[in-house]
């Protein structure tokens, strides 16, 4: 049976007073949550060492300004911290995170992680004049009553992963009335538990309502349907990839926020991939007209090819797409069905092998000739 | 303004018919083996640039889409930043973008030797989110918008250009102030006159009226442009506004990606010299209680705008592609006009004009000095 402790505080409060506890008591050096960080209300990641600015902090706040398992991957990517800190992610945050790692682009080493289920995240253009403010205590209702709030980000919507795997402390918030009233945090390890001794609370043996949950996911698995279906009905052959494809500009913006993609220099930007004068001089041979810059189409079905089979689905690429290209619910699908073929769910455990990197003699045998 | 020479060319079948007629000839004749254009995607929410060779496909081409999803000076790159080639292109752009390809020229990011340039007249583009909100309505909007020279529904930057009738490459085609089914091609260089030697036009024709209309055009719009940089200023100068402008940048640098000056392949902000210890961050952090992650957003924006302001075009590529939707645009341009000013240069106004940062002279901002020295 998992612990659980459950403060008899709001969440948001009861949160931040357990951060407080953690930094005052020296337990960790650092904590990288959510902050508000200007007099306007911008919400961004940050760590913070000083007690007196977690006051700031909105650990839970329904925004990913960036997906924080790239950053938490930037903070390690030259060795673990060797002093500790405590982490908040969202759920496909840390599954990027673990995606990383297993990348060897970063480390869990001295980094306790806390997570919750998550009721997803607004589009970050929602985040601009106070729009998100004015839906937040919309947004709360719906998450207390387990239900999927209008206008999240598509992936959101659509996501049946809710349920974060690896972190040390899950906070029950989607389906959890008492949101305003109590917080209740599930010690999922050792690390967990270890970090929870001093914060005052009634400690109790508890599991996850996993019917609750359940329900919950049968939603977005409707909800997930819907959208999968709607962008099978656009997104037909080489035409329909064309159509959709078409107003790619070209900046590459979904790579360099997804959180799995981390090539310092994207196969696609590299000068192997440059078109010399003599290839348009080649392809004019074979048609009359040719789109410059080119590669459009190739960007992203290569780049589909490199990073599906651990697309985590948390929409950030759509989010900074300049031309609404529904590019989230694209890799979260032919994402969801690679990762299907080699039953494979990324980020769930950081042990378990990357399956494009693990050779294995008696595998596919059926799409050989 | 120089003494450009000019030809009046009638138009009976419109000026884009005319023109495409004219340039199906250039190819007929090998004065060109290929044309860059701009052309409707096929779900007609797009327009890109296309390197063309048949001729049957210039029918489809726009000179003037209403909107600049690419800047055509990318395009120009992507053809030749490896070496002029073995084919004659004529590229034709609206001035910011032809401005853009002396540039990247400058920086050894194109070769033109074997191009043509061609320029026209400009009346703006839509911002990118507006347009795809309604592709068809926008078309038809910026149609009328753009006979009107009315260019309030245009991207910010476009608002106040002076330069939308610029002259920088070989050729310009010239719509403004020319009688109703005519037009005026103007030549700048003696590769321009060539060409329509070649074409059989002539340029012996007046376009004073042409030039009175430019002029008349970009001193309104300076007036406009020193207006709202002040007004800008006072919004986004020093330092505490120029952090709480920027507050909102998540990093992505899609800025910098779409900029067609920013030709860098590994940007500096994303090499391994900004990827630091973890130590490094959580001292950071200490000294200030917290720290933004990743921290430096601001030095981002001000390395980029050392980096590229003086050849800024002002396109407003940078601004469409934001995410956040932070003025990125009207802000480096604002900049860009004292960085240019500072060395009397102007982005793409010559290929003979050196870059000033690349330009080492003795004698030159002494005021900057020292007074002790």
């Amino acid at each position: 049976m998992t612990k659980a402790l459950k403060i008899n505080k709001n969440t948001d409060q009861g949160v931040q007073e357990f951060l407080k506890v953690l930094l005052e008591n020296n337990k960790v050096k650092g904590v990288f949550t959510l902050k508000k960080i200007s007099k306007d209300g911008s919400i961004a990641y940050s760590l913070i060492t000083d007690p007196d600015q977690l006051n700031d902090a909105v650990p839970f706040y329904p925004l990913m300004p960036v997906n924080a398992g790239k950053l938490l991957s930037r903070f390690t990517l030259k060795g673990s911290t060797k002093k500790p800190i405590v982490a908040f992610l969202k759920p496909c945050e840390l599954r990027g995170f673990v995606e990383l790692i297993k990348r060897e682009q970063g480390s869990l080493e001295n980094i306790f992680i806390i997570s919750s289920t998550c009721g997803g995240v607004y589009p970050i253009k929602m985040s601009l004049n106070g729009a998100l403010d004015k839906n937040l205590s919309k947004y709360w209702d719906t998450v207390k009553k387990g239900e999927i709030s209008p206008d999240l980000r598509p992936a959101c919507k659509a996501c049946t992963e809710f349920i974060p795997y690896t972190a040390d402390i899950t906070f029950d918030l989607i389906g959890n009335p008492e949101l305003d009233k109590q917080c209740v945090l599930f010690l999922n390890t050792k690390k967990g538990e270890e970090l929870a001794k001093d914060i005052k609370g009634e400690l109790l043996e508890k599991k996850i309502d996993s019917k609750k949950l359940d329900n919950i996911c049968n939603k977005r698995e409707i909800e997930k349907k819907k959208i999968f279906g709607e962008l099978e009905t656009k997104m037909k052959g080489m035409d329909g990839l064309i159509e959709i494809f078409g107003k790619c500009i070209g900046c590459h913006g979904c790579s360099k926020v997804c959180p799995i993609c981390y090539c310092k220099l994207c196969g696609f930007e590299n000068s192997d991939f440059e078109y010399k004068p003599s290839n348009y001089e080649a392809d004019f041979r074979k048609r009359g007209g040719i789109r410059v810059p080119p590669g459009t189409l190739f960007y992203h079905l290569g780049r589909l090819d490199h990073i599906s089979i651990s697309c985590v689905g948390c929409g950030s690429c759509e989010d900074v797409c300049p031309v609404d290209i529904p590019i989230s619910i694209i890799f979260k699908k032919i994402g969801e069905s690679v990762q299907k073929m080699f039953e494979y769910i990324p980020g769930k455990n950081v042990e378990e092998e990357i399956p494009l990197i693990t050779f294995k003699e008696e595998e596919f045998a059926e799409v050989e000739e | 303004m120089n003494e450009f020479k000019g030809a009046v060319i009638p138009a009976k079948s419109g000026v884009k018919k005319t023109i495409i007629d004219l340039l199906e000839k250039a190819l007929d004749k090998g004065i060109f083996d290929a044309v860059i254009l701009p052309m409707e995607v096929p779900a007609g929410d797009s327009f890109v640039y296309v390197l063309i060779k048949d001729k049957s496909l210039l029918k489809d081409a726009f000179l003037l889409p209403p909107v600049m999803f690419v800047q055509g000076a990318k395009a120009v790159s992507s053809v030749t930043r490896l070496g002029e080639g073995n084919l004659k292109i004529a590229a034709i752009m609206r001035p910011c973008e032809i401005r853009a390809v002396i540039e990247l020229a400058k920086l050894g990011q194109t070769n033109i030797e074997n191009m043509t340039l061609i320029s026209i007249d400009c009346p703006g583009v839509l911002p990118t989110s507006d347009f795809l909100n309604d592709p068809k309505k926008s078309m038809q909007l910026f149609d009328d918008d753009a006979k009107n020279l009315d260019d309030k529904i245009m991207r910010p930057v476009c608002r106040i250009c002076d330069k939308s009738s610029m002259v920088s490459g070989d050729l310009h085609i010239g719509t403004l102030g020319a009688k109703k089914d005519t037009f005026f091609i103007i030549s700048n260089t003696e590769k321009g006159e060539d060409v329509v030697d070649k074409l059989g036009i002539n340029l012996k024709d007046k376009i004073d009226s042409w030039k009175a209309k430019v002029k008349n055009i970009s001193e309104e719009k300076q007036k406009k442009r020193k207006k709202s940089h002040i007004d800008l200023k006072s919004k986004t100068g020093g330092l505490d506004n120029f952090l709480d402008t920027f507050s909102q940048c998540i990093n992505c640098h899609n800025c910098m990606r779409v900029c067609p000056v920013c030709s860098c392949r590994l940007c500096y902000f994303d090499s391994d010299k900004v990827k630091h210890p973890a130590e490094d961050y959580l001292s950071r952090a200490e000294r200030k209680g917290s720290i933004r992650f990743l921290p430096d957003t601001a030095l981002f924006q001000m390395g980029r705008m050392m980096h590229m302001t003086i050849s800024c075009v002002s396109c407003g590529c940078c601004e469409d592609a934001c995410p956040v939707s932070i003025p990125v645009a009207q802000i480096f341009s604002m900049i860009a006009d004292e960085t240019q000013a500072l060395f009397d240069y102007v982005s793409g106004r010559s290929v003979d004009e050196p870059i000033p940062l690349v330009t080492y002279k003795e004698k030159e901002l002494h005021e900057m000095e020292d007074a002790n020295d």
